[in-house]
């Protein structure tokens, strides 16, 4: 296939993405609204875009033998490059690690973050707690999707901005999603990556048409899945709170000041929780009952 | 659309004012070169000085801004790094000269302003290096990982020893005892610049600006692989045009010919005045024409090209042959003919390889991985 371009028009960054894996077009165009994606002529005939980033199969004797995919964000090459058929889950991941690289004018740390009413609550999580489940749950209970990967935070506000994109679900918590979620709102399945067999997830329609509103930050949680488990809540202190807090933060080793004023008047506000969890159910009603209608 | 190429580049550097001329669709292209040689902040000062910046689209301001930040903090950081090796290190009291990237940013010299540079080198006398490698592995410098062969290259042949990383802060710092290869036969007596050292405001040893210019064009006219190409010979340029009286001229010239380096600085005059207009003294060209190499049509060939801005929507025609000719040459340069025999065979194995099979097929598996 001759590479093509297709623009990604989101907000606040978007993307030009040159691709010659058809696997990669389809999904692009599953996932992402007809008003974002479009088809481009050629780099120099397209939309203006924030990043121009690629994903291309490998050449030489790769195209014959387990032929590759590559991620390029421009002309750098910033991971190893996968299995074709992981081809898609590369380049959304790539598209994460640009904003995160090159973004310095939002406080970024690594979490998901949904919000009811425009309150938000921000869950900053390590891979494996559970995190991409949750976020699944709650916008299949029509909370609205900011981001499953990251919070673009203001500087020195608690306002938090959208980055809405696919929601990546990993292993077991795909057929769990799969009870949610129509077919078409899922990508093909990467299997075998780094992180397990891999899919991504369309959000609902309301977190597209609002992905240009920003929202408040009403509270953090550490989610932490644990089968069987009751539901447990710790309320931590501030300065518990900030520490796992601003070490999830992508830039803040870059802007330091300003990330560390920000996140520290966050924390003044928005009470900050360890949640252990094995019933979603009971997670959301907490969210609801005890943190966004007391915001 | 413009056709743009490494000209319009050029001229943007040269005439700031240009920058208000671009379409959106224009500046997109013009971004992603300038990152890919590290160039926006330099840039986005560039265009402040002309009082051009606040006039551009949001769309640029907000690419030359980030970009502003990682320098900015890079600036902080190396002034960090730099207070904490003195202090680590001050028991040797060895004399330690902060080159390149670093050395301009601690100087205080324009050249420092908005340039990036992804580790710190130093210069020290060699007979102290032994107890520095060691001192710094006890305070978390470990050696990066490497090939045996990569081993043995350092230590024999280079003018450096295998960079070392920090443990926690990821800096890493490329410690030198001379500013070319030994086995090169072109290493100057290292007196020649240490005695051209100032202490910079911040307490910390860089170059005069005549060794800093000398040092800059022979790492450049030495060099193999010119990805920053036109970065460095915006180093130059700035590095002639701010402030050089004719003491500054006369001393260059003076410490090329002790080290010499003279046909390196003819070479620099050259293309800084062909490319970005460098006024350059005419006594000076005078003084340097017998070094003029006698391949000098080549020489323009690869360095016209290799020396402007190379990004693949951008860059001269022939630029690929060029960037081919001048890997070559670098080679030739740094090593004997027996020994680059041995190290083309060592290296050119696995470049054949990884065209065949891809780029990461060396790759050892920890490299990053996405998230």
């Amino acid at each position: 296939m001759k590479s093509v371009p297709v623009t990604i028009d989101l907000s606040p960054f978007s993307f030009l993405v040159n691709t010659n894996i058809p696997l990669v077009v389809d999904n692009l165009f599953r996932i992402y609204p007809d008003s974002i994606v479009s088809h481009g002529e050629s780099i120099k005939n397209s939309k203006v875009c924030s990043y121009t980033v690629s994903a291309i199969s490998s050449s030489g004797v790769r195209k014959i033998v387990k032929p590759q995919a590559r991620f390029l964000c421009d002309q750098k090459e910033p991971f190893k490059p996968l299995a074709i058929n992981q081809g898609y889950a590369l380049l959304e991941w790539g598209m994460n690690w640009t904003v995160a690289a090159m973004e310095m004018q939002h406080v970024i740390t690594h979490s998901a973050v949904l919000a009811r009413e425009n309150k938000a609550i921000l869950f900053p999580a390590p891979p494996g707690s559970g995190k991409s489940t949750l976020t699944a749950y709650l916008v299949y209970k029509n909370w609205r999707l900011l981001s499953d990967e990251m919070a673009l935070i203001q500087p020195h506000s608690n306002t938090v901005y959208p980055f809405v994109r696919p929601i990546c679900l990993k292993n077991r918590s795909i057929e769990i999603a799969k009870k949610w979620f129509a077919a078409d709102r899922f990508s093909s399945i990467a299997p075998n990556t780094h992180k397990g067999d891999v899919i991504h997830l369309s959000p609902p329609d309301p977190s597209w048409s609002e992905h240009k509103s920003p929202a408040k930050i009403c509270g953090i949680v550490f989610p932490k899945y644990k089968a069987g488990s009751e539901l447990k809540i710790y309320k931590l202190t501030m300065a518990e709170g900030f520490m796992e807090f601003a070490s999830n933060a992508f830039n803040y080793g870059v802007i330091g000041a300003t990330g560390f004023k920000t996140i520290s008047n966050i924390l003044e506000d928005a009470p900050v929780f360890e949640v252990e969890y094995s019933d979603l159910e009971e997670v959301k009603e907490f969210l609801e009952e005890d943190i966004i209608a007391n915001a | 659309m413009h056709d743009m190429d490494a000209n319009t580049l050029i001229r943007l550097f040269s005439n700031p004012e240009d920058a208000l001329k671009l379409s959106l669709k224009e500046w997109q292209l013009v971004v992603l070169a300038l990152r890919h040689q590290q160039l926006l902040a330099r840039y986005a000062i560039r265009f402040k000085d002309f009082q051009v910046f606040e006039s551009l689209h949001n769309y640029v301001k907000h690419h030359l801004i980030n970009a502003e930040i990682v320098a900015e903090k890079q600036t902080l950081q190396v002034l960090f790094e730099a207070r904490q090796l003195s202090k680590q290190l001050t028991k040797y009291n060895a004399q330690f000269i902060f080159l390149k990237g670093a050395g301009y940013s601690l100087s205080g010299h324009p050249v420092g302003a908005g340039r990036t540079y992804s580790d710190i080198d130093v210069l020290t006398a060699k007979e102290h290096i032994e107890n520095i490698e060691k001192d710094l592995t006890l305070h978390g410098w470990l050696p990066e990982k490497m090939t045996d062969y990569d081993q043995k290259y350092y230590r024999t042949w280079a003018h450096e020893i295998p960079p070392m990383k920090h443990a926690e802060r990821g800096t890493v710092l490329d410690i030198h005892h001379n500013i070319v290869p030994p086995v090169s036969n072109r290493a100057p007596d290292s007196s020649v610049f240490f005695n051209n050292v100032e202490l910079s405001e911040s307490g910390h040893w860089t170059f005069t600006k005549e060794a800093m210019t000398l040092h800059s064009l022979v790492h450049l006219f030495f060099n193999e692989d010119f990805k920053y190409g036109f970065r460095d010979l915006l180093d130059l340029h700035i590095l002639m045009t701010t402030n050089a009286d004719n003491t500054y001229w006369s001393k260059l010239v003076a410490m090329a010919k002790t080290s010499g380096f003279t046909g390196e600085l003819y070479l620099a005059c050259r293309y800084t005045q062909k490319i970005l207009n460098t006024p350059v003294p005419i006594e000076v060209y005078r003084e340097l024409k017998p070094y003029r190499s006698w391949t000098m049509p080549v020489l323009d060939y690869i360095f016209l090209r290799l020396l402007s801005p190379n990004h693949p929507f951008f860059a001269l025609p022939g630029y690929k042959l060029a960037a081919f000719l001048g890997f070559i040459r670098g080679h030739k340069l740094k090593m004997p003919f027996h020994i680059l025999f041995f190290h083309t065979i060592t290296k050119g194995g696995k470049l054949i390889l990884e065209a065949l099979f891809g780029s990461s097929l060396f790759a050892k598996n920890e490299i990053t991985r996405p998230k």
